[in-house]
């Protein structure tokens, strides 16, 4: 889109680096989509087609394998875990996360970079090397294998980058909002609540969004701080499956594609959101 | 008087809101750190006191091969995220750039997998690696290639290549960071050097890749802390074999912890930060600083 007619190159060069170009495109292309198609395409397959046609789409398109994969693992306890963890977890990561960046993108204060560089360079944090401390803390504090053990963890694990997220977006609000609010009498949390978080709803959304996918996606400390059914995630239930149906991979395809609904859904509702989210927090420097 | 009252009003306030965050920032990121530092140094199963030992926790995991071969896996997986994820991804950025039709097309299609867990995909992965019915040695026989047909999780050749293959299908995430410099890049800079005579790789070389340098390595740095957290990936795919080619330290921590031995989890959590410590600050002494990350209120 932006650079049409910088092409204009000799010719023959042209056409070699167009093709390369289009070649490379495509190529990723399938590699980044074709394995999803062809397990979604799997998981409709008997397991004799799933061994002998790797290429062929099924013959009768097999929706009991969808219907088992529940059935058998009582995978809908999973997604309700799920879905209730990571919507908790979003909901207080937001709310936490839009008090702090209220603060640090439209009030001046001592140690406020300090304080936001503290809070966002925990996305460096290879999270995965504090399994020993969020282990014991979760354990200390009553709440190993319940809901709300995930709940705080992936609230706490997704402050960097929301903080990141709303801020940048809170500082391109126009003061003089905030400034004319104030003369008609809004109190300091009425700015807030009421001029700065209602405009600021599309950076919560994305970050909201980033959330949302993260907790729902994540392995780590849903293996780790869970144990019973009653907490664990759908992403530990996967796992369940490949030990409970050693050779039903339709079962197991099925499974698969069931965890992967609720993240494809809100991506292909919110894909703008995400990657603007995403440019706007690289370009902002 | 009046504005004096208000600053303290306010400050008030400040405190107030800055308090979730900062108490949360407390308690899963500073006090872990130095918890985990803690008990890197004691003698711990998680139910008995601790006892110090000194630096005893860290002389016996390196003594250990599958510890040795643990950070030289991090290691390799570290550079394969600067110098494999981030070329594939600012190439595809640069493609994208300058595609006439249809880029926002590839940009959604390329970001998708990044919603999707690394569980999801690792299993995934295994199936297309599977010896018997895997659709890569499918195909391999498909056009002819038989003989290049393996199993490719399960041979001491092609494990760890293929579990850091299969990782780049999270490109996308890099390319979109990627692409918002690239497409930012002023097309004035282009038209002179058009007039020159500068043919698409030397504008690339000498125009685009120069401004975008800060973001390249904001997404080089994050690309590389991505990396080292990996666990999903080896654990579900090859649970560190065939003969321990294959673990990462995330994977020798768990194994650590599931044995009761929380100081030698612990020393090995502390090497894995400070591992990226050093990781990242080599990359940012190479190749400068980053523009975004911690960094942004400007």
């Amino acid at each position: 889109m932006a650079h049409d007619s910088l092409n204009e190159t000799a010719a023959p060069v042209r056409i070699t680096a167009h093709t390369a170009k289009w070649i490379l495109l495509i190529v990723y292309l399938v590699i980044a989509i074709f394995p999803l198609l062809w397990l979604t395409v799997s998981a409709f397959k008997s397991n004799l087609e799933i061994q002998t046609q790797p290429f062929a789409l099924p013959a009768v398109w097999q929706f009991q394998n969808f219907v088992k994969a529940v059935t058998i693992s009582g995978l809908h306890q999973f997604f309700l875990n799920s879905f209730i963890e990571a919507s908790l977890a979003t909901a207080v990561n937001l709310f936490v996360t839009s008090l702090a960046s209220f603060v640090i993108a439209r009030e001046t204060f001592p140690l406020r970079k300090t304080i936001f560089t503290a809070i966002t360079a925990g996305v460096l944090i290879p999270i995965v090397a504090l399994m020993v401390p969020y282990y014991s803390i979760i354990v200390a504090l009553g709440i190993y294998d319940r809901l709300l053990a995930l709940i705080v963890t992936y609230a706490a694990i997704n402050i960097p980058i929301s903080t990141f997220l709303v801020s940048s977006f809170m500082t391109t609000i126009p003061k003089e909002l905030e400034d004319s609010a104030e003369i008609d009498g809004c109190s300091f949390f009425q700015r807030y609540s009421r001029i700065v978080l209602p405009l600021a709803k599309p950076g919560l959304v994305t970050a909201g969004t980033f959330g949302f996918i993260y907790a729902w996606n994540e392995f780590i400390y849903a293996l780790l701080l869970t144990s019973s059914r009653s907490a664990r995630t759908v992403q530990l239930a996967i796992r369940f499956f490949t030990s409970q149906f050693r050779t039903d991979y339709a079962g197991m395809f099925a499974a698969i594609v069931l965890t992967m609904i609720p993240t494809v859904v809100v991506y292909i509702f919110l894909h703008d959101k995400i990657i603007s989210g995403l440019t706007a927090g690289a370009v902002k420097g | 008087m009046e504005t004096l009252r208000k600053r303290n009003q306010n400050t008030g306030w400040i405190i107030l809101f800055l308090l979730p965050v900062l108490a949360l920032i407390l308690a899963f990121f500073i006090y872990p750190i130095l918890f985990l530092l803690y008990v890197s140094f004691m003698e711990w199963n998680g139910i008995q006191p601790m006892s110090f030992i000194g630096l005893e926790n860290f002389r016996e995991i390196f003594s250990e091969d599958v510890f040795r071969t643990s950070i030289k896996n991090n290691v390799i997986w570290a550079m394969s995220a600067a110098f494999l994820q981030i070329p594939l991804a600012l190439l595809l950025a640069l493609v994208l750039t300058r595609a006439p039709r249809g880029w926002k097309f590839f940009r959604t299609i390329y970001f998708l997998p990044n919603v999707i867990s690394l569980v999801a995909l690792a299993m995934m992965w295994s199936a297309l690696y599977n010896p018997e019915f895997g659709l890569i040695n499918s195909i391999l026989e498909a056009v002819g290639r038989g003989e290049l047909t393996r199993n490719w999780l399960g041979e001491i050749d092609t494990a760890l290549p293929a579990v850091i293959f299969s990782y780049q299908i999270y490109v996308g995430y890099f390319m979109v960071i990627i692409l918002a410099g690239t497409m930012s890049v002023p097309r004035e800079f282009y038209e002179a050097a058009v007039m020159d005579g500068a043919n698409v790789l030397q504008q690339e070389l000498y125009i685009t890749l120069p401004v975008i340098r800060g973001i390249i390595v904001t997404a080089g740095t994050l690309a590389v802390a991505f990396a080292l957290r990996q666990f999903e990936t080896t654990f579900l795919m090859t649970a560190g074999g065939p003969a321990n080619r294959t673990p990462v330290m995330g994977l020798y921590m768990y194994r650590r912890m599931a044995g009761l031995d929380y100081g030698k989890a612990a020393a090995t959590g502390v090497l894995l930060i400070a591992l990226g410590i050093v990781i990242l600050g080599a990359l940012q002494r190479v190749f400068g600083k980053s523009d975004a990350v911690g960094d942004s209120q400007q």
